[in-house]
């Protein structure tokens, strides 16, 4: 099979935190050497292209969406094509006198960014400890990757901070669509993109939806099913896990505190809704356990201490989520397409799916993987879908496993001892003993699993927030290791189920509550309360959709 | 008060506070636009921290490129941004404009004038200036003389002189190469396509269209005479579709069978292009290309490739109305009875390649009614100043042919009205008079900025063009080389009638209305403020 390649978008900044994150561990996941052959295509994601000095590129097929200010010391075309040196006064063709050359503040670059920039050699760099939690503020501060000059676009209209013109209700995010940098340029480099492609495949497309940039993913996604109407859309919405506002002190912070988080909600209800109609399927992400009307309190993860209000480790988790569940449709053996995934998941109008994740895959250093599962406590995964637990039974989904060598399912037959006592004991791969496990310990459900072998790469600038006791393959021991983990294995899932269901509804019950007339900005900004609620009906129509007691 | 009773926290400026307020703002934002006006007005070189760089002296840019906290400074700027987006030019003049009408208002206001009566002042001068711009305006026709004036005008405001007039040629033959008749012109029938490439003087006209992608198969031709072109919009890619995805097929077989049935359908339609090519094309010098909107994978290219037709997949939906008017024939959503009348014809058609982008020219057309401006520069931050200095070329030569007037240039139309109104001024009862005197001194600012922007006293350029105007009954500019009165119509300056008209409405209104505010509130959420 030739490679199906697939475009990534991704719009603000939230999204574009995971998706740096992603991009950096994919990268982190290249390998060389020509005897060690990645199971894993990255020419899915990933373009090869030519610089202007003839260099070979191999860039992400992506487009970033950020406000101004969201970028901080990366520049809007990257470094990769050149076209960054200052012009000379002379080269201007104007009378010089007449010249005005207005610099910015150089913004500062963090210490991350100044070692890459100057290193000799980005192995050092990628093993030396930087102080992220402190130096982080916006996503480009640890970009490893390199951008083509297309991927980063900036909306000039609005920055953060601007208490003016804050970009935060949906209609905004549909108004700058409009614009000719969007509805033109944009859109061209969406078709360029797709135009290089062979046997394109679809897009994913990664989106904050609690604010305007909701409407905007939700007019591209319109766009994307004009134009591109047979290919497949898996969209993610993400919620952050906190937000700074819900850490008022005084009475008029805890009110405006209230305001935005029924803005939040709102934005959050009008973009599934969108969602719902355009994409081929959705899936929520967030770290926190309700998503609204707050983030709510922080999932925990075994062997993992993060802190979620920092967006830098709480993006971390879902980008591993992310690399590891859309591992299938970016193997080079499978035949396996989005249009696959989306279809197994999205039956009977099911378009609303959910994620868990085993962030790391908790195993014991030299125990193999039967006794590990035999020995399992509790559900497998935890969610990462706000709002959404993962339920027990009558669930379709995909679960991929990755870090688990097959030399690693059992012991050896003549040395197995009580293994043999085991009914899993018959399986002959990862993948089939993980069905089994899935097959007994949930009713009527259809799981299928796919196991990879390469481990997922967790070296700087991935946080360090793991438990000391993992050593560096993320393998749990009983004393504390004096090297991090370079890499873990991570379990994860896309599911649907009744549970689904139950969340739609708490959305509906929570966005009813609001007085939508009290909210100017969004009837200023084209909706009507109509619409509004007629968005609310459509909802709780696709929780219908979720009802199991029509069939099985 | 009301909100000052609900919320007590709510910041409020008053009377002549909040005058005050408006007037530094305005007169904040007027200090910044001021020293680009005209040919030789500042370029600003903009780079943000990170490295971007933006090169501009057009007003409207740099409106969109600054950051502007300010309320009432970023009301200005979005009316001055308005208006560009309705004429394409005069944004640095609406900011000017405004802030010295606002100075203006001050000293009256300050001396104890109501702001009420002063906007009837203003509102009875617009009135008055609109008549004056009626009485000066020239009627012209079309012609490309008298378009290059004004589009040279234009331009030389935006870049130098040099590049000015190769774009202003380049503008104006692709105005007048789609224009038909008396129909109104389709702008976006001039696509703008950049190459970095060269240097910006080899910016050209194209009389056909360039497209920024290539074909995508290794055999195909790489350039065709005599070329037969289809336009389509029908997908010529296999697809994997929902039925024979997932669970629904178990068996390989069946499996297997679903899709060759679907590769098929497919391929018949390349078949029936292949057909065609073949009946029209063999045994003659002609030859065939398809542009089609929707993909082509790479079964379908090497069908089409092994016999020598060019294709070219996923080119932009506007492409499709230009090329059928470029090339002629119509642009296709099936292949079904495809026949002869439906294609259109080209010379010439041929790729080049830059770097990892390609470019596909279609040239030689008969009468090529849509044409495509080919914009070189060698870095970005030129085809960036070229891009938006073609369209504000084309729309200024589009306003004058929809106008069919121009108007005197180089301040000339300022001076007129200066003149003019302070004659109506002694006409008018009442206080009122104050408020055509301010306006009449406002509308100064242009000339006085012309001048201080090209090295000379403002004031003096400012007696010497009112002297002139007193003897002479021609319209009056200033001559930004030597200082001294000149006739703009000798000069060949122009300016458009359209975006002058817009400057006068837009002006007044916006000034009225800033010194009418007599508070100013910023209280609770600011985005509910709607």
């Amino acid at each position: 099979m030739g490679t199906r390649e697939i475009l990534t978008l991704q719009f603000g900044q939230y999204s574009n935190f995971i998706g740096t994150h992603w991009w950096n561990l994919q990268e982190a996941g290249f390998t060389y050497k020509s005897d060690d052959i990645s199971e894993i295509n990255h020419d899915t994601l990933y373009r090869e292209g030519v610089s202007p000095r003839r260099e070979v590129t191999f860039t992400p097929r992506l487009l970033s969406v950020d406000l101004r200010d969201g970028l901080k010391a990366l520049p809007e075309v990257g470094e990769l094509y050149g076209g960054l040196q200052l012009p000379s006064t002379s080269e201007l063709n104007w009378n010089e006198n007449a010249v005005e050359v207005k610099k910015e503040d150089c913004d500062d670059k963090s210490q991350f960014l100044k070692d890459l920039a100057g290193a000799s050699n980005v192995e050092e760099v990628l093993n030396k400890d930087y102080d992220f939690e402190r130096d982080v503020t916006v996503w480009s501060d640890y970009l490893y990757s390199r951008f083509h000059p297309r991927t980063v676009n900036v909306v000039k209209q609005f920055e953060y901070g601007n208490v003016n013109t804050p970009f935060d209700v949906f209609p905004l995010g549909k108004e700058v669509w409009k614009t000719e940098q969007f509805e033109e340029d944009f859109t061209d480099k969406i078709r360029n993109y797709v135009e290089e492609c062979d046997s394109f495949q679809g897009f994913h497309m990664l989106t904050d939806c609690t604010n305007a940039f909701a409407g905007m993913s939700s007019s591209c996604l319109e766009y994307l099913q004009d134009e591109y109407e047979r290919k497949s859309v898996l969209v993610f919405p993400v919620i952050p896990s906190h937000f700074p506002d819900n850490d008022y002190e005084t009475e008029k912070e805890r009110q405006d505190s209230l305001m935005s988080d029924s803005i939040r909600l709102m934005n959050l209800a009008l973009s599934y809704n969108a969602y719902n109609e355009f994409s081929s399927l959705f899936i929520p992400l967030c770290t926190s356990e309700k998503g609204f009307r707050q983030p709510g309190l922080k999932r925990s993860f075994h062997n993992t201490e993060y802190n979620h209000k920092l967006p830098y480790h709480s993006s971390a988790i879902l980008a591993s989520a992310l690399d590891t569940f859309t591992l299938k449709h970016r193997l080079k053996t499978s035949g396996f397409n989005l249009v696959d995934l989306c279809v197994d998941l999205n039956m009977v109008g099911r378009k609303c799916a959910s994620a868990s994740l085993c962030f790391p895959f908790c195993i014991n250093k030299n125990v193999d993987l039967i006794d590990c599962l035999d020995q399992w406590d509790g559900p497998l995964t935890k969610s990462i879908t706000p709002s959404c637990e993962i339920g027990t039974d009558r669930q379709m989904q995909h679960i991929t496993i990755r870090g688990i060598p097959e030399s690693r399912l059992k012991g050896p037959p003549h040395n197995a001892e009580k293994q043999r006592d085991l009914p899993a004991f018959k399986c002959k791969t990862v993948s089939e003993m993980l069905t089994f496990y899935y097959q007994c310990t949930q009713y009527a459900s259809a799981t299928n699993v796919t196991s990879v072998q390469k481990a997922l790469p967790v070296k700087t600038p991935f946080p360090k927030f793991f438990n000391q006791k993992l050593d560096f393959t993320g393998n749990f021991t009983n004393s504390e290791q004096l090297s991090k983990p370079e890499s873990i294995p991570v379990l994860a899932g896309l599911h649907t189920g009744a549970e689904i269901g139950v969340m739609l509804e708490k959305l509906h019950t929570e966005t009813r509550k609001i007085k939508f007339k009290r909210f100017n900005a969004f009837i200023s900004g084209g909706i009507e309360n109509d619409d509004f609620e007629e968005c609310l009906d459509n909802i709780f129509t696709l929780r219908e959709n979720y009802e199991d007691n029509y069939f099985l | 008060m009301a909100i000052s009773l609900l919320n007590p926290k709510a910041e409020v400026a008053r009377a002549a506070q909040a005058l005050a307020v408006n007037i530094s703002a305005a007169k904040g934002i007027q200090d910044v636009m001021k020293s680009n006006l005209g040919p030789k007005g500042t370029m600003k070189m903009l780079v943000s921290g990170a490295g971007d760089i933006k090169i501009t002296k057009d007003g409207n840019v740099l409106l969109h490129e600054m950051q502007i906290q300010h309320p009432t400074a970023s009301l200005i700027a979005r009316a001055s941004t308005a208006q560009d987006d309705m004429t394409g030019d005069g944004t640095t003049s609406t900011v000017l404009v405004i802030g010295e009408l606002l100075k203006q208002a001050d000293i009256y206001i300050s001396e104890g004038l109501h702001p009420r009566i002063l906007a009837e002042g203003f509102d009875k001068a617009r009135a008055k200036a609109l008549e004056v711009l009626e009485k000066i305006k020239i009627p012209v026709e079309a012609s490309r003389e008298s378009l290059m004036d004004v589009c040279k005008t234009s331009l030389r405001t935006k870049v130098h002189q040099k590049l000015a007039d190769v774009l202003a040629e380049v503008c104006v033959d692709g105005i007048l190469a789609i224009k038909q008749g008396d129909k109104p012109v389709d702008l976006h029938m001039v696509e703008l396509m950049e190459m970095q490439h060269k240097t910006e003087a080899d910016t050209s006209l194209v009389k056909g269209i360039v497209m920024d992608h290539g074909c995508r198969h290794p055999d195909m031709p790489k350039q065709l005479k005599n070329a037969y072109i289809l336009t389509c919009n029908v997908s010529m890619e296999y697809e994997k579709s929902e039925v024979n995805s997932g669970f629904f097929y178990k068996t390989a077989e069946e499996r297997e069978k679903m899709v060759t049935a679907e590769r098929d359908f497919i391929m018949q339609r390349v078949r029936k292009v292949v057909e065609l090519k073949k009946k029209l094309c063999d045994g003659t010098d002609k030859s065939f290309a398809v542009i089609n909107q929707k993909g082509i994978d790479p079964m379908s290219l090497d069908m089409l490739a092994k016999e020598g037709i060019m294709a070219l997949r996923r080119a932009k939906r506007r492409n499709m109305e230009r090329l059928a008017l470029a090339c002629g024939g119509v642009a296709v959503n099936s292949l079904d009875d495809l026949n002869e009348s439906h294609l259109g014809y080209a010379g010439l058609v041929y790729e080049h390649v830059l770097g990892e982008n390609k470019y596909t020219f279609v040239e030689e057309c008969k009468v090529p009614q849509s044409v495509t401006i080919l914009m070189k520069a060698p870095n970005k931050h030129t085809l960036l100043q070229i891009r938006d200095a073609v369209r504000d070329g084309l729309r200024a030569i589009n306003n004058a042919i929809e106008d069919k007037a121009v108007i005197p240039g180089a301040g000339a139309f300022e001076v007129a009205a200066n003149k003019e109104l302070l004659a109506f001024k002694d006409t008018v009862k009442g206080k009122a008079r104050l408020g055509v005197a301010a306006y009449a001194e406002a509308l100064l600012v242009i000339p006085k900025v012309l001048a201080t922007n090209s090295g000379f006293d403002a004031q003096d350029t400012i007696v010497k063009l009112q002297e002139e105007s007193r003897l002479n009954p021609d319209p009056v500019g200033v001559d930004l080389t030597s200082g001294e009165p000149v006739n703009p119509k000798d000069a060949g300056i122009f300016d458009n009638y359209i975006v002058k008209k817009q400057i006068i409405n837009s002006c007044s209104v916006i000034a009225s209305n800033l010194i009418l505010v007599d508070e100013i509130m910023r209280a609770g959420m600011s985005s509910l403020k709607g």
